[in-house]
C-alpha cells in the first residue's frame, strides 16, 4: 500500500462517473484529498489534475477470493506480482486465502503476513486464516488470537469440511471470535473426479464430480449458518441448484455468496480439449448451470463476483486435464470478460455488474465500494471502448494460466487508484498526471 | 415423617434455599447433633467421584447416620446392575435416603419414581448438581455477609456451561438469591438457548470484570474438551476464559466446583489466593449436605434459626 500523504490531492476531470451505491451517473469531476473522496461535481479545480475524458470511473473493484501463493509458491505469484495483477484488473482490495505452504493457521503467521502486505501490496489486501488447523477439518484454529494478530476472516478454502458437526462448531466459534467464515462447499465423498460429471466428461472419458458434491455441501453450510447465526460467505457458487439454495436462505441466515467470472462465462464443453489449462474447482458446469448462476447474480441472489485468482506454474497446467492443478488467473480479465459476455449482450446491466464487483464486496470487507464523499479514494478507471486480446504479454501476473488466452475482449482497465494514489497506470497517455 | 426427594434447584424457591442454608448453619454450629441417628443413608455412585462422595459420607456420619456405599469395586454397580434395579434393592433393604450420582441427566428423577425413600441428586449427567449450588451459596454468603448480602451481586459464570450440571443448578440457585448473572464462554460451550435464559453472554473474563463481576464462577473444562473440537487450544482458552491475577485487582472473588485444571480455568498462582473461595466451597459441603439429608428424610422438620 502506498503511504497516504496528507497533502496529496488529485482531481479526476471529466470522467463518466458510475456508482450504484450513490446513484452517481454522468460526466463529472471527482476530487480526492487525504486518501478520501473529497468532492464530486462540475468545474472543480485542483493542484494535480488527471484528464479522464472518455473514461468511466467506478468504485474500485473488490475481490474476496485471491491466492497470491505467498508464502511458499512465490514462483507462481507473490504479494508484489499478485497485487500488481489485481491493480491491473481494477481491484483496489482483495482477501487472501490461507491455503499457502505453510498454511496460515497460527497467529504469528498472520501477523507476519499482515506486515508484509502492508509493505509490499499495491492494493488493500486482507489476510484470512484457516478455520481448522492445517485445513484438516478437525481442530479449530486459535481464532481469537488470529483475529488479534490481524486476521480478517477464516476459511478452509480449497477444501470442503468433511464433517457437518465439525463445521457447526467452527461456525459457532468463529461467531464468538467475531470473524466471518468463507466456505468452499464441496463434499469430497462425492467429488471424486476432475471435471463436471456430465456429457462432456463422459465423451472425453474423464472421471467426473457431480453437481451434488457442491449442492449437498452448500445445503449443509446454509442450514448450519442459519442455525448458528455465524456470518458466512459461500464462495464460487457454480450450479443453478446451489444458487437457488442460497436464495432460499437469503432471509434466514447471515449469508452472502459469490460466483466467479469463469463460471459466468465458460462451460463444461471446454473439457473436450483435455487441456489441463481448463482444470478448475468447482469445475466448469453445463450451460444450464451457467445460466442459473447468471440469473442468480442478476437477481441479487448471488451478492457478488469473486475471481478465485489462482496462479499456477506451467508445469502444473501443461498436463492432461486429469493431472493438472485446478485454478485460473482471475484478476486481470474479470471485468472485461463479464462486460463483454454479459453486459454487451444485454444479459446484465453495467450497474448491476458494478454492484457485484465493487459495491457489495466493498461493503462485505467494510468501507469500500463507494464514491460517496468521505469514502476511501479507491477507484477504477476503465475505457469501455478499448478492444484488447488476452495474451501472455498482457498479463502482469507471474503465471499465465488464464482460460481466456487469445480471447479478444472489450473494456479495459486503464487506471487504478488506492487511497488517492495511482497504483496502476497502463498507458501513461490518457491516465497522465498533468502538473 | 414427611420425606421429599431433592433432585433439582429449578423448582426451589428463595425460601426453600434460605431454609436449607439456615439449617446448614445450625449443623455447622453443632446445634443439631445426631440429627440422622438411626437413619440409613445409601450412597449409590454410578460415576466416579471423590469430593462429592466423601462430603456426603461425612455429612451423614457426623450426624449419626449409618452409611452404605455402593461405589466401591465389586459392588452391584460395578457388576453392571441397572439403575432401577439398584434403587429397588436399596429401597427394600430399608434405605432412609439414597444419594445418587449418575452419568445421565434425569437419572435421579427416574430413581425417585422407584422408591419411597427420598433420592438426593449428587449429580446427574449434564443435568443438575443441586447440593453443589447450595454449598456455593453457603460459602459465598459467609464471605459476603449472609444470604441477604448476596442480593444484587454480579456473578460471571465462566466456561463450559453446555456440559455443566453445576451451571444448571448454580444458575437457578444464584438467581433465587437475587444475584445478577452473566455467562462467559464461546458459543461452542454454550447451550443454543443461552440467549433465551435471558442472561448476557460476555466474550472474556476481561469483559466480565468490565461488566462489574463481584464473583468469577469458573466451570471445569473436561480434558476431552481441550482437543480442538470446541476450543482451539488451552492457550487461547486460558487467555480469554481463564482467571489471571490481574482480574482480582478490583476485589473479585473466585469460585470453582473442583477439581481445578491449574493454568486452564485458573492460573496456578490464583487457585489458593485470598480471593479464592475454593477451599471454603469444599468446607461448606459437609454442613450443607447434612442439612439436605436431614430435611429430605424428615429428621428435621423446622429450623430453629
Amino acid at each position: 500500500m502506498p503511504e497516504q500523504n496528507g497533502s496529496n490531492e488529485l482531481l479526476i476531470r471529466q470522467a463518466h462517473v458510475l456508482d450504484p451505491s450513490t446513484g452517481l451517473d454522468g460526466i463529472m469531476d471527482v476530487r480526492l484529498s487525504s486518501g478520501h473522496i473529497a468532492e464530486v461535481g462540475d468545474g472543480l479545480r485542483g493542484p494535480r489534475e488527471l484528464d479522464a475524458d472518455g473514461l468511466h470511473l467506478f468504485p474500485g473493484f473488490v475481490d474476496v477470493h485471491a491466492h497470491w501463493r505467498t508464502p511458499g509458491r512465490e514462483d507462481e505469484e507473490d504479494i508484489q506480482s499478485g497485487s500488481a495483477a489485481a491493480a491491473a484488473g481494477g481491484f483496489t482490495g482483495v482477501v487472501l486465502m490461507p491455503n499457502t505452504a505453510p498454511i496460515v493457521d497460527r497467529p504469528v503467521m498472520v501477523s507476519g503476513l499482515v506486515r508484509r502486505v502492508e509493505r509490499e501490496s499495491r492494493v488493500r489486501a486482507h489476510v484470512s486464516a484457516a478455520l481448522h488447523v492445517g485445513l484438516a477439518g478437525e481442530r479449530l484454529t486459535e481464532m481469537r488470537l488470529l483475529k488479534q494478530a490481524g486476521a480478517f476472516c477464516v476459511s478452509d478454502d480449497g477444501l470442503g469440511t468433511a464433517s457437518a458437526g465439525v463445521l457447526r462448531n467452527g461456525m459457532l466459534y468463529a461467531r464468538s471470535a467475531g470473524l466471518p467464515v468463507i466456505l468452499h462447499c464441496e463434499d469430497h465423498t462425492l467429488a471424486t473426479g476432475v471435471v463436471h460429471d456430465g456429457v462432456a466428461a463422459s465423451l472425453a472419458g474423464l472421471p467426473g464430480s457431480p453437481a451434488s458434491a457442491e449442492d449437498a455441501a452448500t445445503a449443509t453450510a446454509l442450514i448450519l449458518a442459519a442455525e448458528t447465526g455465524a456470518k458466512v460467505h459461500i464462495t464460487h457458487v457454480s450450479t443453478a441448484l446451489s444458487a437457488a439454495l442460497v436464495g432460499f436462505f437469503q432471509d434466514r441466515a447471515a449469508v452472502t455468496a459469490d460466483t466467479t467470472p469463469h463460471h459466468l462465462t465458460l462451460t463444461e464443453d471446454l473439457v473436450s480439449t483435455l487441456d489441463g489449462l481448463y482444470s478448475v474447482n468447482p469445475p466448469l458446469r453445463p450451460g444450464s448451470d451457467r445460466g442459473g448462476v447468471e440469473r442468480a447474480l442478476r437477481d441479487g441472489v448471488l451478492d457478488f463476483v469473486a475471481t478465485d485468482h489462482a496462479p499456477h506454474a506451467s508445469e502444473e497446467k501443461e498436463l492432461p486435464i486429469e493431472e493438472a492443478a485446478p485454478g485460473f488467473l482471475g484478476h486481470e480479465t474479470a471485468f472485461a470478460t463479464l462486460y463483454t459476455d454479459l453486459v454487451l449482450s444485454d444479459r446484465l446491466s453495467l450497474s448491476r455488474l458494478l454492484e457485484a464487483m465493487s459495491c457489495a464486496p466493498g461493503r462485505w470487507v467494510g468501507g469500500g465500494g463507494s464514491l460517496a464523499v468521505g469514502a476511501p479514494a479507491d477507484l477504477t478507471l476503465v475505457d469501455l471502448s478499448e478492444e484488447w486480446t488476452v495474451g501472455r504479454d498482457t498479463l502482469v501476473s507471474r503465471s499465465s494460466n488464464s482460460p481466456y488466452l487469445g480471447r479478444t475482449l472489450k473494456g479495459r482497465v486503464v487506471g487504478t487508484i488506492v487511497g488517492g494514489e495511482p497504483v496502476h497506470d497502463r498507458t501513461g497517455a490518457k491516465f497522465g498526471v498533468h502538473a | 415423617m414427611e420425606t421429599r426427594s431433592f433432585l433439582t434447584l429449578e423448582d426451589a424457591s428463595s425460601e426453600d434455599i434460605r431454609e436449607i442454608l439456615d439449617l446448614a448453619r445450625a449443623f455447622a454450629d453443632g446445634r443439631v447433633p445426631d440429627a440422622l441417628a438411626n437413619k440409613t443413608v445409601c450412597l449409590a455412585f454410578f460415576e466416579a467421584s471423590t469430593r462429592t462422595a466423601v462430603s456426603f459420607e461425612l455429612a451423614a456420619r457426623r450426624s449419626g447416620a449409618h452409611v452404605i456405599s455402593l461405589s466401591e469395586k465389586g459392588s452391584a454397580i460395578a457388576k453392571g446392575e441397572s439403575l432401577v434395579d439398584t434403587v429397588v434393592t436399596l429401597d427394600r433393604l430399608g434405605a432412609d435416603a439414597i444419594v445418587l450420582r449418575h452419568q445421565a441427566a434425569g437419572a435421579a428423577a427416574l430413581a425417585s419414581r422407584h422408591t419411597s425413600a427420598p433420592v438426593i441428586n449428587a449429580g446427574d449427567g449434564c443435568g443438575q448438581h443441586p447440593t453443589q449450588a447450595l454449598l456455593d451459596l453457603y460459602a459465598l454468603g459467609e464471605a459476603l455477609g449472609g444470604f441477604e448480602g448476596l442480593e444484587g451481586r454480579r456473578v460471571a459464570i465462566v466456561g463450559d456451561v453446555l456440559h455443566s450440571r453445576v451451571a444448571r443448578s448454580v444458575i437457578p440457585g444464584f438467581l433465587r438469591a437475587g444475584m445478577e448473572l452473566a455467562l462467559v464462554a464461546p458459543l461452542t460451550l454454550l447451550p443454543p438457548d443461552a440467549d433465551a435464559l435471558g442472561l448476557p453472554v460476555l466474550s472474556s473474563v476481561d469483559a466480565a470484570i468490565a461488566w462489574g463481576a463481584d464473583v468469577l464462577y469458573m466451570l471445569r473444562l473436561q480434558r476431552e474438551r481441550m482437543t480442538g473440537a470446541r476450543i482451539p487450544s488451552v492457550a487461547e482458552y486460558a487467555r480469554y476464559y481463564g482467571v489471571a491475577r490481574r482480574h482480582l485487582e478490583r476485589g473479585a472473588l473466585v469460585m470453582h466446583p473442583g477439581p481445578v485444571n491449574r493454568g486452564v480455568e485458573i492460573s496456578g498462582d490464583v487457585v489458593l489466593d485470598a480471593s479464592s473461595l475454593i477451599p471454603d466451597q469444599v468446607a461448606a459441603g459437609v454442613c450443607v449436605r447434612s442439612a439436605v439429608l436431614a430435611l429430605s428424610t424428615g429428621a428435621v422438620q423446622k429450623v430453629a434459626a
